[in-house]
């Protein structure tokens, strides 16, 4: 079997806020149909590291390519356009806008008439208007938010906005998603739905899954390969199985005795 | 050439400080709340009229003296007697009616804001009858025109304190958790409403008036000068603005910076939560802060009458642009930092002064905004302003 | 190619229905803008009306201010506290190129135009459409592209300042707008004398003979360069003797073509990019909208068309045009405007437009709204009557509460100006004051305005209105 193609490397990365250094040496490489984890106690960096991949951060020091392209100091959209989709720790939904059209707006970067031919109604801004809302309401139908379509995005619930950030994020057409704790603040039974949306997510819009987790019983189901973060350093990497029996990774979690 | 530099410059300074005694309260606020109290510049105008208003009713101006509006007393006694009944209310009424009906009746608490109220606006007008009381007792006499004018500041800074916290109250406090926006229309609509109460007849009208000189009018010191050149004077005024106006400040960052109070100040304008989880009366801090913002106001207001009388009406554009210009140096000093608002100050007067004596009047304002343009283009946190990120 | 694509080539429709839709409501609004110059005004004139001609006028010219800045304030959440300078700019790039067009081909700057700018109703002998009316349109267009650039200039700074900071940029370039004009010469005036060709400086253009003072004729405009622009704008005594070209025609259709824009941006992909920067930046720019770009853009399509109302403004019948109205204080009423209506909302924008133009005219003629309170209680009676008939789950509707609000307000006014004239105090004098505390009465009551971010064209909005009201929320 060929090897598959690399969709975001990262090589060296470095970052540091006045003298905290938040990550040091981050190394990753995501292929096509990959899904990895990336996990820490708190405080170890992972949503720094989220950052720097979608261009929130500029990077000090290191490489971020995404699909070949380097991207260090890229603005965030440019990332997107490149095929990278988030969602956020602190969900970041447009809460005045209605579901639909939260779902709507991650079509827009595909979008191909001008500002000119929207204002003047052009043939390619109808088509792609249907378009972009057929999108919309089939992602919507997949994450099972379609019967809540019409409803302002701030009074759906907990559980149902984190999905709308996924429906949104998915709706980019992305190559790479990004989930930050797509888990937090679930229930279990919540959590076993969401182990199973996840990998129907991959199958059918052939995306590679990068998560950021705080429970490690999704991730260690989940997930075939895994970054464990502490202070900003990789203390291992690979599958659940290595992770789990590292003793750095224990130590982290665990502390010592 | 040299004459006229040293000239300008002083100008400068004197006008600068008082844009700094402006500024302060702007930057307090920011510091605290985190938005543009667009009606501070109005407090400063109130305080300028209200000194004008009390000197003449003082009787130091060439009319005779006037009496106080009547509805000023029935607006005080109205509260007065307002706040002994939600006292009583406080006390007693509440916990006497069944408990059913309390939802829709008001909780407890209002009295005791009520009683403070009545009496600062019972306090204020006391004092503007004391001003008149000196004036009387020695009316030829320099010396008491000004001890007469010293307590009719005291009084507008009491009076523009209590305006202050009535609109700290009434105004932003329900708003204290909505969004940035909301709240800076609403200061918006403040200083409308602050504006336009000002100019109606009952008020302080829409004619210009003359505000008494309470200073004699002496140049302390001249220097320099020829035969051709003028020479430069160091008036009186000048310094006593200038004078006061470094005082108030150097009280102030003592204040802020050395006392338990100041600290709170601080604690709430960095982490209004925090601060009130380590037991921090976040509320009275607050309210604190817009009342020493508008007290400086308002003694800005007074020098500022003192150094040039001529007093448009409370709506004028030159108003207007004056409290700009002061919100202007807030912002170049770096707003929310105290320090800089006095940098801010100097630099905004001694850059309109030159501007004006250099080149001509009409473009002293485009100077303004153009600094004011560049800082923010450049370090848009101002001079000494700190960068804080938003976390994502 | 994406997936987006592949949906959208798939369903593409014809090019014939879409150009239908897509010049059908252009050329509405052109017939209704005939319509109200041939008919309705006509009409009004006859009937001795004037005065709810001018009335239409300020409404639409204010209309299409708070339309624009709802575009930036209210779609982009950026907040332009300076709006009134593109207006300026926009009204004296026009005046300029009309008035001084005007001396060039016609030797005068009396009104040329044909039946769409006449504000003489019933004559029949000027053609439709005069090259006159060619100019001020062109002189509108270059006022709004003008102020546009203006706009991208003021957009920039929004790269890196957010907030309160960006709206201070905005007030001081608006001060920079009028402090400039103001500082203009008014010589010519202040000889008493008044603007006469004979008076016109104009400032040499690069390689061009003339000199900065010197004063030329009617003839030597006629007859000078084109690119030899006017110095003499009227500073601060404001810019006298331009053509009343503003009829009902030009301000119908800029109103119209305004609102049609609006709605096209709002209803579009590029419109939900606006409402996500002002929602939430951060999430917007991860989903790929460029949000510098976009916020510059919402300040040029917002700077044009303001600059288009302020050549409309400066052109209408009893204006002279000055700086000192164009200052922050116009632009507080347009905030007024586009606060009042629902921050993103065009028709909340559109009906404050014409509650705040009206009720200053009401309060200096009393005699209107005293008559009106009696309409008011009815009002409140009704509004009564819908709470206690749609009333549901013991909770009353947002109609049934509107409609009883709206009757207490007129009962109010009316009581109020009967006591006025009463009494003979002059409520026009209270109309800031009225403003001010209906501006803080709504941020604490109402926070999101008239209409939210919904339009009265939305079928979720009527829902809404007559639908229960969700406890503590309100529609």
């Amino acid at each position: 079997m060929s090897e598959r193609r690399a969709i975001l490397e990262v090589v060296g990365v470095n970052k540091s806020f006045g003298g905290l250094k938040a990550v040091q040496d981050f190394n990753l490489t995501i292929r096509e149909g990959d899904l990895q984890g990336l996990i820490g106690p708190n405080g170890a960096g992972k949503t720094t590291c989220f950052n720097l991949l979608t261009g929130v951060y500029t990077p000090d020091t290191g490489e971020v390519r995404v699909s070949g392209h380097r991207v260090e100091g890229a603005r965030p959209w440019r990332i997107a356009r490149l095929g990278v989709a988030r969602t956020f720790q602190n969900i970041r939904l447009f809460g005045a806008l209605s579901v639909l059209d939260n779902a709507r707006l991650g079509c827009h970067l595909r979008v191909g008439h001008s500002f000119a031919g929207m204002v003047l109604r052009s043939v390619l801004h109808r088509s792609e208007e249907r378009a972009i809302r057929d999108r919309a309401m089939d992602l919507l139908g997949v994450l099972g938010l379609a019967d809540r379509a019409h409803e302002e995005a701030k009074s759906l619930p907990y559980g149902d906005q984190r999905k709308l950030e996924i429906a949104r994020a998915l709706a980019t057409e992305p190559r790479v998603l990004l989930l930050d704790e797509p888990a937090a603040g679930m229930n279990p039974q919540e959590k076993v739905e969401l182990r199973g949306l996840i990998h129907r997510i991959r199958e059918r819009f052939k995306v590679a899954i990068l998560l950021i987790e705080h429970d490690m019983g999704v991730v260690m189901n989940l997930c075939e390969h895994i970054t464990v973060l502490n202070f900003g350093q990789t203390i291992a990497a690979g599958s659940p199985g290595v992770v789990q029996n590292d003793p750095r990774v224990i130590e982290a979690y665990l502390g010592t005795e | 050439m040299l004459e006229k530099f040293l000239q300008t410059l002083m100008d400068g300074l004197a006008v600068g400080s008082l844009y700094a005694l402006i500024a302060l309260g702007y930057t307090m606020v920011y510091g605290i709340l985190k938005f543009i109290n667009f009606a501070h510049s109005d407090i400063f105008v109130l305080g300028a009229w209200l000194s004008y208003s009390m000197a003449i009713m003082a009787g130091l101006s060439m009319q005779s003296a006037v009496p106080v509006a009547p509805w000023i007393f029935a607006a005080l006694g109205a509260v007065t007697v307002l706040a002994a009944v939600m006292q009583a209310w406080d006390r007693a009424g509440y916990d006497r009616v069944p408990a059913a009906w309390r939802g829709r009746l008001p909780t407890p608490g209002l009295g005791g804001t009520l009683t403070i109220v009545s009496l600062w606006g019972w306090s204020s007008v006391g004092l503007a009858f004391a001003a008149r009381m000196i004036a009387t007792g020695a009316a030829e006499s320099s010396a008491w025109r000004t001890v007469a004018g010293g307590v009719i500041l005291l009084a507008a800074m009491s009076t523009c304190g209590l305006i202050g916290f009535c609109v700290e109250r009434t105004a932003y406090k329900p708003l204290r958790k909505a969004p940035r926006l909301n709240v800076l229309i609403t200061a918006i609509g403040v200083s409308l409403l602050l504006q336009n109460l000002g100019q109606l007849d009952w008020m302080f009208g829409t004619r210009p008036q003359g505000m008494p000189r309470l200073l004699p009018d002496v140049t302390l010191a001249q220097f320099a000068g020829s035969e051709t050149v003028p020479p430069v004077k160091l008036h009186l005024i000048d310094v006593v603005g200038a004078g006061t106006a470094v005082v108030l400040m150097v009280a102030l960052d003592i204040l802020v910076f050395r006392t338990k109070l100041g600290r709170a100040m601080r604690a709430v304008s960095y982490n209004d939560r925090n601060a009130a989880l380590m037991g921090i009366p976040v509320d009275k801090v607050i309210s604190f802060t817009f009342v020493l913002g508008a007290a400086l106001a308002a003694a800005a207001g007074f020098l500022y009458a003192q150094k040039y009388p001529g007093l448009g009406q409370t709506a004028s554009a030159t108003w207007v642009l004056l409290g700009l210009k002061a919100f202007i140096a807030a912002v170049v000093g770096g707003i929310g930092n105290i320090r800089g608002a006095m940098l801010g100050g100097l630099l905004i007067g001694s850059a309109e002064m030159f501007a004006r004596a250099y080149q001509s009047p009409s473009v002293a304002d485009i100077y303004v905004f153009g600094i004011l343009i560049v800082v923010l283009l450049f370090k848009p946190t101002g001079i000494l302003g700190t960068n804080a990120q938003e976390k994502v | 190619m994406s997936d987006l694509r592949h949906r959208a080539a798939s369903l593409s429709p014809g090019f014939v229905p879409t150009a239908v839709l897509s010049i059908l409501p252009v050329a509405a609004v052109l017939g209704i803008a005939m319509l109200a110059q041939l008919w309705l005004a006509p009409v009004l004139a006859n009937a001795g009306a004037d005065f709810f001609i001018k009335m239409g006028v300020d409404i639409l010219v204010a209309m299409v201010l708070a339309i624009s800045l709802t575009m930036v304030n209210g779609f982009t959440g950026q907040f332009s506290i300076g709006h009134a300078a593109f207006m300026a700019v926009g009204a004296y790039t026009a005046a300029c190129i009309v008035y001084y067009g005007s001396y060039r081909f016609y030797g005068n700057a009396n009104v040329q135009g044909g039946l769409v700018s006449s504000m003489v109703y019933g004559v029949r002998d000027v053609p439709w459409f005069a090259w006159a009316d060619a100019l001020f349109l062109g002189a509108l267009l270059a006022g709004g592209l003008v102020a546009a650039g203006c706009g991208y200039l003021v957009g920039l700074p929004s790269l890196r300042l957010k907030g309160d900071y960006l709206a201070i940029v905005t007030l001081g370039f608006g001060e920079i707008v009028r402090v400039l004009v103001q500082s203009q010469t008014t010589e010519v005036l202040a000889e008493g004398a008044s603007v006469t060709p004979d008076h016109l400086r104009m400032i040499p253009a690069w390689g061009s003979t003339l000199a900065v003072d010197d004063y030329i004729t009617a003839e030597a405009i006629a007859s000078a360069p084109v690119w030899v622009w006017p110095k003499y704008v009227g500073g601060a005594l404001g810019f006298g003797g331009l053509p009343f070209y503003t009829s009902p025609f030009w301000v119908v259709l800029v109103a119209g073509l305004t609102l049609l824009v609006a709605f096209r941006i709002k209803s579009s992909s590029y419109g939900r990019a606006f409402l996500s920067i002002r929602e939430d930046e951060i999430a917007s720019e991860a989903m790929g909208v460029n949000v510098t770009a976009y916020k510059v853009r919402a300040f040029v399509v917002a700077a044009f068309f303001a600059g288009i109302a302020g050549g409309l403004f400066a052109h209408t019948v009893g204006v002279q045009l000055n700086p000192a109205e164009l200052g922050f204080q116009k632009s507080f009423d347009i905030i007024i405007m586009v606060v009042l209506g629902g921050l993103g909302s065009i028709s909340g924008a559109a009906i404050a437009a014409v509650i705040v133009t009206i009720l200053p005219e009401l309060l200096r003629t009393p005699d209107l709204l005293a008559a009106s309170w009696p309409y008011g209680l009815g009002g409140v009676v009704l509004g009564a009557g819908l709470i206690g008939v749609l009333r549901s789950g013991g909770r009353s509707t947002t109609l049934g509460r509107a409609v009883l609000f709206a009757g207490l307000l007129v009962a109010g006014l009316g009581l109020l100006a009967l006591w006025a004239k009463g009494s003979e105090v002059d409520l026009g004098r209270y109309r800031m004051v009225f403003f001010a505390l209906a501006l803080i009465a709504m941020m604490i009551l109402r926070p999101q305005g008239l209409l939210g971010v919904g339009e009265i064209w939305d079928r979720s909005f009527w829902a809404d209105l007559v639908a229960r009201r969700s406890k503590g929320g309100v529609s």
